[in-house]
C-alpha cells in the first residue's frame, strides 16, 4: 500500500546544499515512512553529515525543502520534540557526569523530572553505565561516551532518530546493545535514520536502503531491491551490493 | 508561552554552563595555583582599595565631588558593550555540544543561557570586589544600602550592554565569516592596536606627569550628562543624592525598551550564524598543495635533530597561529620602543643593537620550548616508537628555536652598523647574541617541561595548545634578566667602564657558570622527562 503524506515521517524535497562552487548535496528527494529503518550509505564525503544536518534543521538547504512528523525543519520551536539526533562526535561536557548531562538533556527536552529519572536509571542499566553514572565524562572511554550520547539522543521519546556511526567506536557487546535498541526503537513505530559505514550493521536492521554517490541519491529500495539492482545475488552481501553501485556511480560520471 | 518555556530553558542552559565553567576553574592543581596566586595579588590591593573607598565615602559631600564621577559613569555602558561584544568574539558565539542544544531549544532560550552564563562568571570574578568597594564606599558615606540600589541602578545597564554587546559579537562573527580576508586583516590591525596602546600609555605617562596636566580636565569632555544623571539614580536616599532629572528617566526607559528589541535582533543574528554555513566549505579553501619532499637546507640537512628542527619550522610556517604566544612580548618591547625613539643619536645604536639581542634570545627559546610535551603529544605515539632518541628530539626543538633567535640576535647587532654603531660594539653584541640564545634555548625546553599543557583552548581565535601562562612569565623574568644584567655588563666592558678585577672575573665567571649550568640541566631534565614520557 503506498504511504500517504501523513505516514512519512521524514520528507525531503529536492534538496540542493551548495558551498560556493562545491555542490554538496543535488537533487536529494526522501520519502520515508513512520517506523522504517532507513540506512543511509555512502563512501566518505558523498554528503551524508550534510544530508544529515539539512535533515535536522541545522543547516539550511540551497534549495528544496525539508519536513519531519509534517512540520517544517524551519520550525525550530515546533520541531525539537519529534527528533533525536547522534551526530557521529558525541555532543557531551566532559565536566558533567553520565546523570547530570542525562538529567540536564531531560530537562531542556521538558522530560517531566520523575519520569526522566527513572528513565534514565533504566538506560544506564541497559547500557551498562550505572556503576559509572557518577563519574565525570571526561573520563569515559570511547565506547561510554558513544552509549550515553546515544542515550540523550533517545531520551525524550523522539518519534524520528537520525543516528551518524551510532556504533563506531564501540566494542561488540555495546554494538549490539545499540543495534537491538534501534530494533527496539522501529518497533515501537520510531523512524529511525542510520548513517553508517558498517554495512552488516545497516543489513541487520535496515527495512530500506540509500545509498548517497557524490552528493546524489544512485541507489534506494529495500536492501533486496538493492542487490537486484546491482545485479547481485541473494547471497550476496550488502557490502557487494553498495561497492557495485558505487562504482557503477564513478564510472558513469567519469564516462 | 513560549518566552516563558524559553526563560526556563535560557536559565538551565546558563546554569549549566556557569557550572562547567566553575568545573573547569578549579580542575586541576595547576589551576587551583593560578588563582591563589590572583587571590594573592588582588586581595593585597583590597587592603588598600576598601580603606581607600571608605575614605573617599566619607569626605565625599556631592555626588559631583567623587572623583571621576561623570567620565566614569559615561564610560561604564561603553565598556560594558565593548566587553560584550569581545567575549561573544571570543567565547560565547557558539554554544558547545551544539548539535544537542540546538535540536533540543529554540535559539533564544541558548541566547539567553549563553549571555547568562557570561554574566555569572563576570560576577564571580569581578561581583565581589566591586560588591566590596561599593559597601565600603556606602559605609563611608552612611548609607549602608547603597550597594543595593547601585546593583538596582546596574541590572538595566547590564542587561543592555548584555544583548547588544552580543549582537554586535556576532554580527562580526557573521562578518568575518562571509568576508575571511577582514580577519586576517582584523589580527594584524589588533596587534598594530595593541603595540600601539602599549606605546601611547607610555608616552600618555610622561605627558601627564611631565606637563602637570590634570586628568580630570582631560576626561570631563567626555562625559555625557544623561547617563551621569541615571548613574546617580544610585545614589538616591544618600547624603550624596541630587534631584532626580528627568534624563536619569528616559536614559532609564530607553534601557528598558531596548533590552528585549536586543535580545530579538539577537536571537535572529544569532540563528543565521548557527544555523547557515559559511559560503564555501573551509576544508576546501583550505586544500593547499605542498610538492615535492621535505628536504631540509643545510645546515639543518646534516643531523637528525637538524631534520626535526626543520620539520617543526615548516609546519609552523604554514600555520603561523601556533606563535600567537609570542605576543606577551610586546608588553615588554612596546615600552622598550619609547626609550628608543626618545635616545640620542650615540645611544641609538648600541641599544637597537641590544634590544636585537634580548629579543632574539627570547625567541630562541619561547618560540618553540615552553611546552614541547604539549606540542609533541599528538605525535608522541609515534615519535616515542621512532629510531630517533629523546636527546635528538629535544636538540630538534632547541634548534628550531635558535633558528628564529639567531638570525634576530645576531642579525639586528649587525644591522645597527646602519645607524653608526661602532664595528667592535657590533662583534660583541653578535657574540653576545649567540652566547644568549645558546643560553636560553635549552633552558626554555627544561621550563616548558616542567609544567607541560595538553589542553587545547582558542587562542587568538585558533584552537591550540599554548604555553603556561605562568611558565611564559617565569622565563621572561629568567630570560630578560638575565640579558638585562649580561647587557649591560657587555656594555660597560666594552666601553672601557669596567675595570679587569678580581671581583669582576669572579662575578663573570658566576654570571658564566650560572647560566651555562640552568642552560644544560634545564636541557638534560628536558631529555629525563622525553625519555619517561609515557602516553596516559
Amino acid at each position: 500500500m503506498p504511504s500517504t503524506d501523513a505516514d512519512l515521517a521524514v520528507e525531503a524535497t529536492d534538496l540542493r546544499k551548495e558551498y560556493g562552487p562545491e555542490v554538496a548535496l543535488d537533487g536529494v528527494s526522501l520519502s520515508i515512512s513512520t517506523g522504517t529503518v532507513y540506512g543511509f550509505l555512502g563512501p566518505n564525503g558523498a554528503g551524508k553529515t550534510t544530508t544529515m544536518r539539512l535533515l535536522t534543521g541545522l543547516a539550511q538547504p540551497t534549495s528544496g525543502t525539508v519536513r519531519v512528523c509534517g512540520v517544517s525543519v524551519d520550525d525550530r520551536r515546533a520541531l525539537a520534540a519529534h527528533v533525536g539526533y547522534l551526530p557521529e562526535t558525541p555532543p557531551l561536557y566532559d565536566e558533567f557526569s553520565a546523570r547530570e548531562q542525562l538529567d540536564y538533556v531531560a530537562d531542556l527536552r521538558d522530560v517531566p523530572r520523575d519520569v526522566a529519572r527513572e528513565r534514565i536509571d533504566d538506560y544506564l542499566d541497559r547500557f551498562d553505565l550505572t556503576e559509572d553514572a557518577d563519574r565525570r565524562i571526561g573520563s569515559y572511554s570511547k565506547g561510554m561516551r558513544q552509549k550515553t550520547a546515544f542515550v540523550q539522543s533517545v531520551l525524550h521519546d523522539p518519534e524520528v532518530l537520525f543516528l551518524d556511526e551510532p556504533t563506531s567506536g564501540l566494542d561488540p557487546r555495546a554494538a549490539r546493545r545499540i543495534r537491538e535498541s534501534i530494533v527496539e526503537f522501529a518497533d515501537a513505530g520510531t523512524t529511525v535514520f542510520l548513517s553508517t559505514h558498517i554495512l552488516p550493521v545497516v543489513e541487520a536492521v535496515a527495512d530500506e536502503v540509500a545509498v548517497l554517490f557524490e552528493g546524489r541519491l544512485v541507489a534506494e529500495g529495500s536492501p533486496m531491491d538493492v542487490k537486484a539492482r546491482a545485479e547481485m545475488g541473494e547471497s550476496s552481501s550488502l557490502e557487494d551490493a553498495f561497492l557495485a553501485v558505487t562504482s557503477d556511480a564513478r564510472s558513469a560520471e567519469e564516462g | 508561552m513560549s518566552l516563558r518555556t524559553d526563560v526556563r530553558h535560557g536559565g538551565r542552559i546558563a546554569r549549566a554552563e556557569f557550572v562547567r565553567s566553575l568545573r573547569g576553574y578549579v580542575g586541576s592543581k595547576r589551576r587551583l595555583a593560578g588563582l591563589a596566586v590572583v587571590l594573592l595579588f588582588f586581595g593585597g590591593n583590597f587592603a588598600f582599595a576598601l580603606p581607600t573607598a571608605y575614605v573617599v565615602g566619607r569626605t565625599a559631600r556631592s555626588v559631583d565631588a567623587i572623583p571621576f564621577f561623570a567620565p566614569a559613569a559615561t564610560a561604564v555602558p561603553v565598556v560594558l558593550l565593548g566587553l560584550a561584544a569581545l567575549r561573544t568574539l571570543e567565547r560565547i558565539g557558539r554554544v558547545d555540544a551544539e548539535e544537542l542544544v540546538l535540536t533540543a531549544v529554540h535559539p533564544r532560550a541558548v541566547v539567553l543561557g549563553l549571555v547568562g552564563a557570561e554574566l555569572g562568571r563576570l560576577a564571580v570574578w569581578f561581583g565581589v570586589p566591586l560588591a566590596a568597594t561599593v559597601t565600603a564606599f556606602g559605609l563611608g558615606v552612611g548609607a549602608p544600602w547603597l550597594l543595593l540600589s547601585a546593583g538596582v541602578v546596574a541590572l538595566p545597564l547590564v542587561c543592555w550592554a548584555a544583548v547588544w554587546g552580543y549582537t554586535a559579537g556576532v554580527g562580526v562573527l557573521r562578518l568575518l565569516r562571509r568576508l575571511p580576508g577582514v580577519r586576517r586583516v582584523l589580527k594584524g590591525a589588533g596587534l598594530l592596536v595593541l603595540v600601539g596602546f602599549v606605546v601611547a600609555s607610555q608616552f600618555l605617562g610622561r605627558y601627564l606627569v611631565a606637563d602637570d596636566t590634570s586628568v580630570r580636565a582631560l576626561l570631563s569632555p567626555l562625559a555625557f550628562d544623561p547617563l551621569t544623571d541615571y548613574v546617580a539614580l544610585a545614589f538616591v536616599g544618600t547624603p550624596l543624592a541630587r534631584p532626580t532629572s528627568p534624563w536619569a528617566l528616559t536614559v532609564f526607559a530607553g534601557l528598558a525598551a531596548l533590552t528585549p528589541v536586543g535580545l530579538a535582533v539577537a536571537t535572529r543574528q544569532a540563528s543565521r550564524l548557527w544555523f547557515t554555513d559559511t559560503p564555501a566549505r573551509t576544508d576546501a579553501r583550505e586544500a593547499k598543495t605542498s610538492t615535492g619532499w621535505l628536504t631540509p637546507p643545510a645546515p639543518f640537512a646534516w643531523q637528525p635533530a637538524g631534520r626535526i628542527a626543520w620539520g617543526v619550522l615548516v609546519r609552523t610556517a604554514r600555520r603561523p597561529q601556533r606563535l600567537g604566544h609570542l605576543v606577551i612580548v610586546l608588553f615588554f618591547v612596546g615600552p622598550l620602543g619609547t626609550t628608543v625613539v626618545q635616545s640620542s643619536r650615540e645611544a641609538l645604536g648600541p641599544l637597537v643593537a641590544a634590544a636585537g639581542v634580548g629579543l632574539g634570545a627570547y625567541l630562541a627559546g619561547a618560540t618553540f620550548g615552553l611546552n614541547p610535551l604539549g606540542d609533541d603529544r599528538p605525535q608522541m605515539p609515534f615519535l616515542l616508537l621512532t629510531a630517533a632518541d629523546p636527546r635528538t628530539l629535544v636538540r630538534g626543538r632547541v634548534l628550531a628555536g635558535l633558528g628564529v633567535g639567531l638570525p634576530v640576535a645576531v642579525g639586528v647587532p649587525l644591522a645597527s652598523a646602519l645607524v653608526g654603531t661602532d664595528p667592535l660594539y657590533v662583534a660583541v653584541f653578535a657574540a653576545t647574541g649567540v652566547w644568549m640564545c645558546l643560553a636560553a634555548g635549552p633552558f626554555a625546553v627544561g621550563l616548558g617541561c616542567a609544567y607541560p599543557i595538553y589542553e587545547e583552548r582558542e587562542f587568538w581565535g585558533t584552537e591550540m595548545v599554548v604555553p603556561s601562562t605562568l611558565v611564559t612569565v617565569a622565563y621572561l623574568f629568567v630570560v630578560g634578566g638575565g640579558s638585562i644584567v649580561g647587557l649591560v655588563a657587555t656594555w660597560y666592558a666594552v666601553t672601557g667602564h669596567l675595570a679587569v678585577t678580581p671581583a669582576f672575573v669572579a662575578g663573570v665567571g658566576v654570571y658564566v657558570a650560572l647560566t651555562a649550568g640552568l642552560s644544560y640541566g634545564s636541557y638534560r631534565y628536558a631529555i629525563r622527562r622525553y625519555r619517561r614520557y609515557t602516553l596516559a
